[in-house]
């Protein structure tokens, strides 16, 4: 059997259109669809209410308050991350023994499950037998145990787990960037009298923008809608409306209070917020970076 | 870079800098590992010990005897299994086509599938839920394999993309004209310079779906369907957390990602240039 360029192309293609288009793009939009009715998430009966659902979420405290929170985290998640990535990249770019064992460890908290990463730093931040209290009461930071998990902390809590848990990303890419800038640029600087610090400035980062567009770019994204650590986060512990961010407003409108249109519209409204800032990250960055 | 010497400044600052993160990165593991080690008794000691003074297996066997450890674990093998050979197959084939055959729109298709990797899973997970309910496959492994594969194509795609844009066009052509057909030219020819990136992108795929929370805990309802990260979350949810047993499940879920993470290690950093993993 003979089949032409432009057939076999299309026929070795299609499977994964068929996958994408049924199981990704059409969820996407049907969720759109769902989010002009009210309906419950285990009955099939619906009724359509137009924009209701975002008429209700205009005047949701619980809405806006989701929307203040989620913008807290993503935002403090993605610049400590990206500083810390940075920072850890040029670590471990220098050359120093065990230089490749250090690199494979520093990725795991990126590999291992969320649920693990999470209920793991649940114990190191046990108020009575952690060991992060104990340690910092031993060495007098503190004076009383910290209740990490309480109304107060929990957001620090967070953001810290966060960073950690997802700062390798930065690293790897970061890394994978700087072993490809010519060592020559830094030998030119070097004439020209540079100091460490401004060779860094004028040679590291100029070429590392293209590479940090793409990892903002990336970050943003899955920090705004990142739901599984912190809802692991939240379970348990009493304080879980204190970091209650867009994501986990949206699970709990659809699976708990079984609310679906108001979930999907919930989920609608992240997903314009998404695509809006990426268009505005697109138009001032874009044209320098010639991606 | 410039090798730095132990003694210099510098040297000094990168190694104290490098003994941090891995401080920062690597203790954390330490202590679920020894906790997990810890009787029961030790585990509540103030000032807590850094490794037990008495070794105990005692924690495994409640995980074991106590909980569906191993059932949650079988499932987990075969949903993750199952996604990585489902998405292989058909992204392997999709990659092939968008790099070695013209034809019209194969760019906007490229860039369409670039887009969907950005999709979160919190952004399909209410109408995918509402679908699978539809069907009638709620409540089953196979909605969450067909999850998982959706939900790792674009990446596997574009990563394998990248892998068979670095193979020669022209390797193939001489086995086509030695007279070998196309697909023996895929088999003997393509796939096993494409092997590096296969491996990499199935691991990638298996850690994501091995990983996953969210498509689990919303389609599976029934206990002895579970994977190990809802079977896991919710023994910790569950009464009095049992630090010990929890911490060493824990690190039995860890394991399987950690051993393909050291395996596939050396392709990580090109794969990585080319875009893959999300999360």
């Amino acid at each position: 059997m003979r089949l032409s360029p432009q057939k076999a192309g299309i026929a070795l293609i299609s499977p994964s259109l068929m996958v994408i288009g049924s199981l990704l793009v059409y969820p996407v939009i049907y969720g759109i669809w769902l989010s002009f009715f009210k309906k419950h998430s285990f009955f099939p009966e619906q009724r359509f209410v137009g924009l209701g659902n975002y008429i209700y979420l205009l005047t949701d405290p619980e809405f806006w308050t989701s929307i203040w929170y989620g913008t807290v985290y993503s935002v403090s998640t993605i610049v400590l991350q990206i500083l810390v990535g940075i920072a850890a990249a040029l670590v471990l770019n220098e050359a120093f023994r065990g230089r490749n064992f250090v690199r494979g460890v520093v990725l795991f908290p990126y590999m291992i499950p969320t649920v693990v990463a999470i209920i793991l730093w649940k114990w190191l931040l046990n108020s009575q037998f952690g060991l992060v209290n104990y340690l910092l009461l031993l060495l007098g930071i503190i004076d009383a145990p910290i209740s990490w998990m309480g109304k107060d902390h929990i957001m620090t809590s967070l953001i810290l787990i966060s960073v950690w848990e997802f700062f390798p990303f930065v690293v790897l890419s970061v890394l994978a960037r700087l072993q490809t800038i010519p060592p020559v640029l830094y030998e030119a600087a070097k004439v020209d009298g540079a100091s460490a610090w401004g060779r860094f400035i004028h040679v590291t980062l100029p070429q590392l923008r293209s590479v940090l567009f793409v990892v903002i770019l990336l970050r943003s994204i899955w920090m705004f809608t990142k739901f599984d650590t912190v809802w692991l986060m939240a379970q348990g512990g009493g304080a879980e409306k204190y970091i209650r961010t867009l994501p986990v407003y949206a699970y709990m409108r659809t699976f708990m209070y079984y609310q679906a249109g108001l979930g999907s519209a919930i989920a609608v409204v992240m997903f314009a917020i998404l695509v809006i800032a990426t268009a505005v990250y697109f138009r001032m960055f874009r044209r320098e970076e010639g991606i | 870079m410039g090798k730095s010497g132990f003694f210099s400044l510098r040297g000094q600052v990168v190694y104290w800098c490098a003994a941090l993160l891995l401080l920062a990165t690597a203790f954390p593991f330490f202590w679920m590992i020894s906790t997990s080690f810890k009787p029961l008794r030790e585990i509540f000691v103030f000032p807590p010990h850094f490794l037990p003074t008495r070794f105990t297996l005692a924690n495994f066997e409640r995980l074991f005897g106590q909980t569906r450890f191993l059932t949650y674990f079988r499932n987990s093998i075969f949903v993750s299994t199952s996604a990585v050979l489902l998405t292989m197959v058909i992204a392997t084939a999709g990659a092939y086509s968008l790099t070695r055959f013209k034809f019209y729109g194969r760019e906007k298709i490229a860039s369409l599938i670039l887009f969907t990797y950005m999709f979160a899973p919190i952004m399909i997970v209410i109408p995918f839920y509402v679908l699978i309910r539809k069907i009638g496959i709620a409540n089953t492994h196979l909605a969450l394999i067909m999850a998982y594969t959706a939900f790792c194509l674009p990446f596997s795609l574009w990563l394998l993309r990248a892998f068979f844009q670095s193979i020669p066009m022209v390797l193939e052509e001489a086995a086509l004209t030695d007279g070998a057909g196309r697909i023996r030219a895929l088999i003997y020819v393509i796939l096993p310079l494409a092997l590096p990136g296969i491996i990499a992108t199935s691991v990638f795929t298996f850690i994501l779906a091995w990983n996953d929370y969210i498509f689990v805990r919303i389609l599976i309802t029934s206990d002895e369907l579970k994977t190990l990260s809802v079977g896991i979350a919710d023994l910790y949810n569950a009464t009095v957390i049992d630090w010990g047993m929890i911490m060493s499940g824990g690190m039995l879920i860890t394991v399987p990602v950690v051993v393909f993470f050291i395996f596939v290690q050396r392709y990580l950093i090109a794969g990585w240039g080319a875009g893959a993993m999300k999360g």
